[in-house]
């Protein structure tokens, strides 16, 4: 479970201090959003898959060319072996595109994506609808589209566009990523008080806490953190880089607010904010704070 | 019903070992069968602040290391005749406690027909203090109405409700209660101490007795007698309205104002 400095350093992000003036910095590390294709198997067949795939990507070899693409192995009968996924990584290269990372799917696909050496991709919100939502290039034969459009629904693969958390400077050129939400798992919700030294996580979603949350205590979540009490301790949301989520208390005497890594520290809380309903949410780099109704 | 209550705080000095001498003599008062416990392997002080020190023989350890059974260990209070005390050992430390010793323990105390077990648990959060609440049906948590002594607290209502066999059993809280000690009204007013309003504020919870400050407690000790025998005094009163509170009465607060002086008391000073 995150600790608030594995999330900092995790992110990358430099302190925030309120009065610096800019530095320049060898290297800037910005959020962005992409849109990436979620590629998800059926079979680690390589001869299938590079059928399908070759099927798919006859219909708009421009877009799929050199295309970032995540592969989502939860529809697979059984957990792959490294090599297994080796070998789909290789025909998904033939095929024209590149595997990029793994789409989350608990310890055992983190455990494969570390000997695989890829990145885990989180909160991927894929399309239900199959088929790549771009125009399509001039078919070469007539006979492509129309088997690809033919192909019976046990494909081996499905190819969906998504917008993903990862992190890139530009977007996939032509991609018009359908965000619908996949299974998101509902939100984590703590009625019992959040005493001093306990610690609440709530992993992919958001978190609401009905009670108190007291000094020396942390709670955080991947999502969005509300907090229908006093809120003494200290609060982490967006906690795998969500720069969206926000933080919500019913009376503020916070000690740390951090948002997608960027935190500030209150050794004396604002009077304008203090003991009151409050909401906090990242405007670009800087954290913001406002009583909730202004 | 054998109810095991477990008197804890955190932080050290606040008056656990005065509260548990204390209210298990109330309930011993009021007919119960009353076992109390010293947790507190090698620095005990429960025999003393109960009198009996000099008639310890065995020990809470030696009862569970089977070297004694557990009467001969258990001291009779001269005083009340279902009180009974065991002394914790002042030779050994705390690693010579273990879970299920403690729990043989306790199904003898159970099968003995107690009524209460009350538990005075170290000042902590180590294994003396863990296995002092780890069987709680009921916990009295002591606090002073001051900063450390508040978040310590909190602290300890957390793992009361995370790391004790209730918890994990998912049988029903540990039912929680706070009794705040060494209040004193005069500097509340002032505003140099946390009133009850406030620690009730900050730890999320009601109390269920506030004990002033007094030299009593300190004069008690001495003389190896617990507080609450002492009929002169507030603090005695203070616990015994605990005592009825945790046995379901009703009983507003008191020594929570300043006492107003009478007339001749503001003329002629005192």
């Amino acid at each position: 479970m995150p600790t608030t400095n594995s999330i900092l350093k995790k992110t990358g992000l430099s302190m925030k201090q309120p009065a610096d003036a800019a530095r320049e910095q060898a290297v800037e590390v910005r959020f962005g959003q992409v849109g990436i294709l979620q590629v998800r198997l059926r079979t680690t067949q390589p001869g299938e898959i590079l059928d399908e795939l070759t099927g798919k990507t006859a219909t708009a070899p421009h877009f799929f060319d050199r295309t970032p693409v995540c592969l989502d192995l939860s529809s697979l009968p059984k957990l792959p072996s490294a090599d297994d996924i080796r070998g789909v990584i290789d025909v998904v290269r033939r095929a024209g595109m590149m595997t990029v990372g793994l789409a989350q799917g608990g310890t055992s696909i983190e455990e494969l994506a570390n000997q695989l050496e890829l990145p885990v991709i989180h909160h991927v919100r894929a399309s239900t609808k199959s088929a790549p939502v771009v125009q399509p290039a001039p078919p070469v034969t007539t006979s492509a589209p129309e088997s690809a459009a033919a192909r019976p629904a046990a494909a081996p693969i499905e190819v969906r566009a998504s917008a993903a958390m990862a992190r890139a400077s530009t977007q996939a050129p032509g991609a018009d990523p359908v965000p619908e939400l996949a299974a998101v798992p509902p939100t984590l919700m703590q009625t019992q008080p959040v005493r001093s030294g306990q610690r609440v996580y709530a992993r992919n979603r958001d978190l609401i806490v009905t009670a108190m949350v007291a000094a020396g205590a942390e709670v955080m979540a991947d999502g969005c953190v509300h907090i229908y009490g006093p809120l003494r301790g200290r609060v982490m949301a967006g906690a795998h880089g969500d720069t969206d989520a926000r933080v919500f208390c019913q009376q503020f005497h916070a000690e740390l607010v951090s948002i997608a890594g960027v935190f500030r520290v209150f050794e004396t809380i604002p009077p304008e904010l203090a003991g009151m309903p409050v909401q906090a949410w990242l405007s670009g780099d800087d954290l913001k704070f406002a009583k909730i109704g202004e | 019903m054998t109810e095991i209550i477990v008197v804890t705080s955190g932080k050290g000095g606040v008056g656990k070992t005065t509260t548990s001498a204390s209210l298990s003599c109330g309930l011993a008062r009021r007919g119960k069968k009353v076992a109390v416990i010293d947790f507190d392997i090698g620095l005990r002080n429960l025999d003393l602040i109960m009198g009996c020190e000099r008639r310890v023989v065995y020990d809470f350890v030696n009862v569970i290391q089977g070297e004694c059974t557990l009467k001969q260990a258990l001291i009779k209070d001269k005083r009340l005749e279902t009180l009974f005390v065991l002394a914790a050992s002042q030779t050994r430390d705390k690693d010579a406690l273990t879970s299920e010793g403690v729990r043989r323990v306790f199904d003898e105390l159970v099968a003995d027909g107690f009524d209460y077990i009350i538990c005075d648990s170290p000042a902590g959060i180590e294994k003396g203090a863990h296995l002092a609440m780890y069987f709680a049906d009921r916990a009295v948590v002591v606090v002073n109405p001051e900063v450390s002594s508040v978040r310590d607290s909190d602290r300890i209502l957390g793992l009361l409700s995370s790391k004790t066999q209730r918890a994990e059993n998912g049988d029903g809280k540990v039912r929680e209660h706070l009794l705040l000690t060494r209040y004193s009204p005069k500097r509340v007013a002032t505003g140099e101490m946390m009133s009850v309003r406030d620690v009730k504020e900050i730890l999320g919870l009601d109390v269920v007795g506030v004990v002033p400050e007094s030299g009593d407690v300190l004069a008690a000790s001495n003389a190896g007698t617990p507080v609450i025998l002492n009929e002169d005094s507030d603090v005695s009163r203070a616990y015994e309205d605990a005592v009825s509170r945790l046995l379901g009465e009703t009983v507003p607060l008191r020594f929570i104002e300043e006492p107003k002086k009478g007339f001749f008391a503001r003329m002629f000073g005192g």
